[in-house]
């Protein structure tokens, strides 16, 4: 049998001399790292997701580092990581950047708490006293707001276009400018859908599925539907919701379908696009950048048109995507850092260099009313037959849907995906494609989505101390 | 200075600190802290704010908590009582005499748990893709173009295509633990059975199986933990949802949207304690009808 015990050092001690050393060493280096003084910062951080935007701003910071001290240095996150640690940082109070570039959905994150708690600096009084407000697009402004208060300066406005076949529709002499509202998309566009004219469909008019979560937003806001009220209260079993759910089932089958899935960002999504597999699909600007890089082949075949409407001289433009530059509450120990930070906040998203830059390098459009003047966005663009897009989308631009800041609007578009997708399912049973029907379970189905969301936010005792949700 | 025994006794509590510290650290007060949490709504440490049992009656009274529960339960089941057995089955195969290249079927086998999660769920997101998707395209190709080229596994069949991916990673897994046990089965119990006239279903029931008993125990209790721990196979696979109409939502993934992405910290631990409580329940049920077994025998 082996001794278990330990077997004394010659001095009688069970540790040796060696294991004392790395004891020591071990001790010696935690608290070098726990007391180590961190240093002066000399430069500013801020935190950025998307590599074009880090493109552009470059020149405009490296002028701004070259006139003005401390340095503003920007790191580039992927999405998940950004969201990551700012969440962390909003719950924890871990370090987070001097300067965040926001999503929708991760700033969204930031108002789940009382007022007190937005892990982002209140810009409200700012932006009014220095006239901001009325320089920008107001749509730009409300994703970044909660409770009547603003939390972030807007970066774009991102109107949304349809992009179709013009190559298409041209050889079959389509008048894109009969097309007026969705029904006369349906209408004119049908025929195209049939190649071979044996009765079936090759090929779909419109990139949509039941299950692409965007889209459906997009055609929700469209038709002035949406998730929650100016108040903050939940508005899932509107009947315009009803609506829009029950003509995308029908566009995805049955008789009236004309939809088809084509995902974007994919490989075999893009292959169904350069196909001709679908005809048209939603172009928000930025879009249009993505299409120039991953669909080349399709340089000079694709033209942009407004939105139909769901009625007559309604609405034919929605919003897809969003993006702030926030001032987190952790990175101002002083007035003069509020300052400082504020001061390059404003240079970089309300110079006009940044806008005429992120327009020729991305298709974004700014939201500064006062530059949408400028000669830039009158340029015809070669891939899309050169129609000067950005003239289009700043058309556009002040009829965009306002949207919700709400943190629940996440969690509300899965309970209304949920609610599409049961509706699907239940029609594909019951093959009943009325649309009169279609509306009623619609509703029926966003009712029970209304009310998951409801009792969620319900429990919320932050918000429902606080007068309500955001 | 300390004397010899003083040192004895505490030389083993200084080899075990860093465990210890990290132990208490990152498990034990975080476990502390997911109780009170249970019992708070909160947004950040100082922002809570005490609703009792709320969280606990919110999850009871949810349908998504208890469509994750159905959910991980279906793959548990399926688990247990199709993936084990193909394991065992497969051990037996390889396991009998005869059976030629033993070591590459075993390699062969084996070889999807090396991929990895993330590959397997690309892997099989790319099988079973939509139009472009290699078995709707071969199914096509099969049936004349009959097959539409349109059907969507992920949608349709989400627990099915989630379990096929699932047993393709881990059957061979679980086998190299019965191929394990089955090399510590007695030989000379088998031959004496052989001798006594018994078939080799009767072989397996009253030889082989109480001999790989405790292994087969173990292996079902890991897959009955591993099934209810179901995140990234199914996140990865649907794309970061739950797939439609939540049929791929799993409580693990439950919790990490409510703590994570809802950001509702307290209501993430009171699902966590409420998975605890589920696992403590099989595991209790998975040993005692061992041990009823177990005495049976």
């Amino acid at each position: 049998m082996f001794a278990t015990r330990a077997t004394p050092d010659r001095d009688g001690s069970p540790i040796s001399s060696g294991v004392w050393i790395l004891i020591v060493l071990a001790l010696v280096s935690s608290a070098a790292l726990a007391f180590w003084p961190s240093g002066r910062r000399d430069s500013r951080t801020m935190w950025l997701f998307a590599k074009p935007h880090q493109d552009t701003y470059t020149p405009i910071i490296d002028e701004w580092n070259r006139l003005r001290d401390p340095d503003i240095e920007t790191i580039l996150l992927g999405r998940a990581a950004l969201d990551r640690r700012l969440l962390s940082s909003f719950l924890s109070g871990t370090p987070a950047a001097d300067l965040i570039e926001a999503e929708r959905q991760n700033a969204a994150r930031a108002f789940t708490g009382s007022l007190d708690a937005v892990g982002f600096v209140d810009l409200t009084d700012r932006i009014d006293a220095e006239g901001i407000r009325s320089r920008i697009n107001p749509p730009s402004f409300a994703p970044w707001m909660s409770r009547g208060r603003i939390f972030g300066l807007p970066h774009d406005v991102h109107p949304v276009m349809l992009g179709y076949r013009a190559d298409v529709f041209e050889a079959a002499r389509i008048d894109v400018d009969s097309i007026r509202t969705w029904d006369d998309f349906e209408r004119v566009l049908r025929p195209l859908m049939d190649t071979n004219g044996d009765g079936e469909p090759d090929r779909y008019l419109l990139n949509l599925w039941e299950t692409s979560t965007d889209h459906i937003e997009v055609l929700l806001l469209q038709a002035g539907g949406g998730f929650f009220d100016d108040a903050g209260r939940v508005i899932i079993d509107s009947p315009i919701n009803a609506r829009v759910l029950a003509r995308i089932v029908a566009w995805c089958q049955g008789p009236r379908r004309i939809a088809a899935d084509a995902p974007n960002f994919t490989a075999s999504g893009n292959q169904l696009k350069a196909e001709g597999f679908v005809l048209s699909s939603f172009f928000p600007d930025w879009m249009c950048d993505v299409w120039k890089h991953e669909l080349p082949q399709l340089a000079g075949k694709i033209k942009l048109m407004p939105l139909p409407a769901w009625d007559e001289g309604e609405r034919r433009t929605s919003v897809w995507g969003g993006t702030m530059l926030g001032i987190p509450r952790s990175a101002v120990k002083s007035p003069e850092d509020f300052e400082e930070l504020w001061s390059f906040a404003k240079h970089l998203y309300l110079s006009k260099d940044l806008a005429t830059d992120l327009y020729r390098s991305s298709g974004i459009v700014t939201p500064v009313v006062e530059f949408w003047s400028d000669p830039v966005f009158d340029e015809p663009d070669a891939y899309f037959a050169s129609q000067p897009k950005g003239r289009m989308y700043i058309g556009l631009a002040p009829q965009v849907p306002a949207r919700t800041s709400s943190p629940y609007n996440t969690l509300a578009l899965s309970r209304v995906q949920d609610a599409l997708v049961q509706l699907s399912e239940e029609t594909r049973r019951t093959r009943q494609y009325d649309e009169a029907r279609l509306r009623e379970r619609a509703s029926h189905y966003l009712k029970r989505a209304h009310d998951m969301v409801a009792a969620q936010i319900e429990r919320n005792v932050f918000l429902s101390s606080a007068g309500g949700v955001p | 200075m300390m004397g010899p025994a003083a040192s004895s006794r505490l030389a083993p509590w200084l080899f075990l600190s860093p465990f210890l510290v990290i132990f208490v650290v990152f498990t034990l007060y975080p476990l502390a802290r997911s109780v009170v949490l249970a019992t708070h709504q909160t947004f950040g440490p100082e922002h809570e704010q005490y609703v009792g049992a709320r969280n606990f009656a919110a999850m009871i009274a949810d349908p998504l908590f208890w469509t994750a529960l159905r959910n991980t339960f279906v793959f548990a089941l399926a688990s247990v009582f199709i993936q084990l057995p193909i394991s065992l089955g497969l051990a037996l195969l390889i396991e009998r005499r005869g059976t030629p290249a033993r070591p590459l079927w075993r390699i062969l086998l084996f070889s999807p748990a090396l991929v990895g999660v993330v590959f397997a769920a690309m892997i099989f997101g790319i099988i079973l893709e939509k139009r472009t998707g290699l078995l709707n395209v071969m199914l096509h190709n099969l049936t004349a173009g009959a097959w539409n080229l349109d059907f969507a596994w992920t949608q349709q069949y989400v627990m099915s295509a989630l379990i096929v991916a699932s047993h393709w990673m881990f059957v061979g897994f679980n086998m190299i633990y019965f191929v394990a046990a089955l090399q510590n089965v007695r030989r000379d119990l088998a031959e004496a059975a052989v001798i006594d006239g018994a078939g080799s279903i009767d072989r397996f029931r009253h030889v082989t199986l109480p001999a790989i008993r405790p292994v087969a125990g173990f292996v079902v209790l890991t897959s009955i933990i591993g099934s209810f721990q179901l995140f990234e196979l199914p996140y990865l696979m649907l794309n970061q949802t739950a797939g439609p109409d939540n049929r791929g939502l799993t409580i693990v993934m439950y919790l990490y949207q409510v703590g994570f992405e809802v950001g509702d910290l307290g209501y993430a631990s009171a699902i966590g304690w409420g998975l605890a409580v589920v696992l403590v329940v099989c595991t209790v049920v998975q040993r005692l009808l061992a041990r009823r077994e177990e005495a049976a025998v």
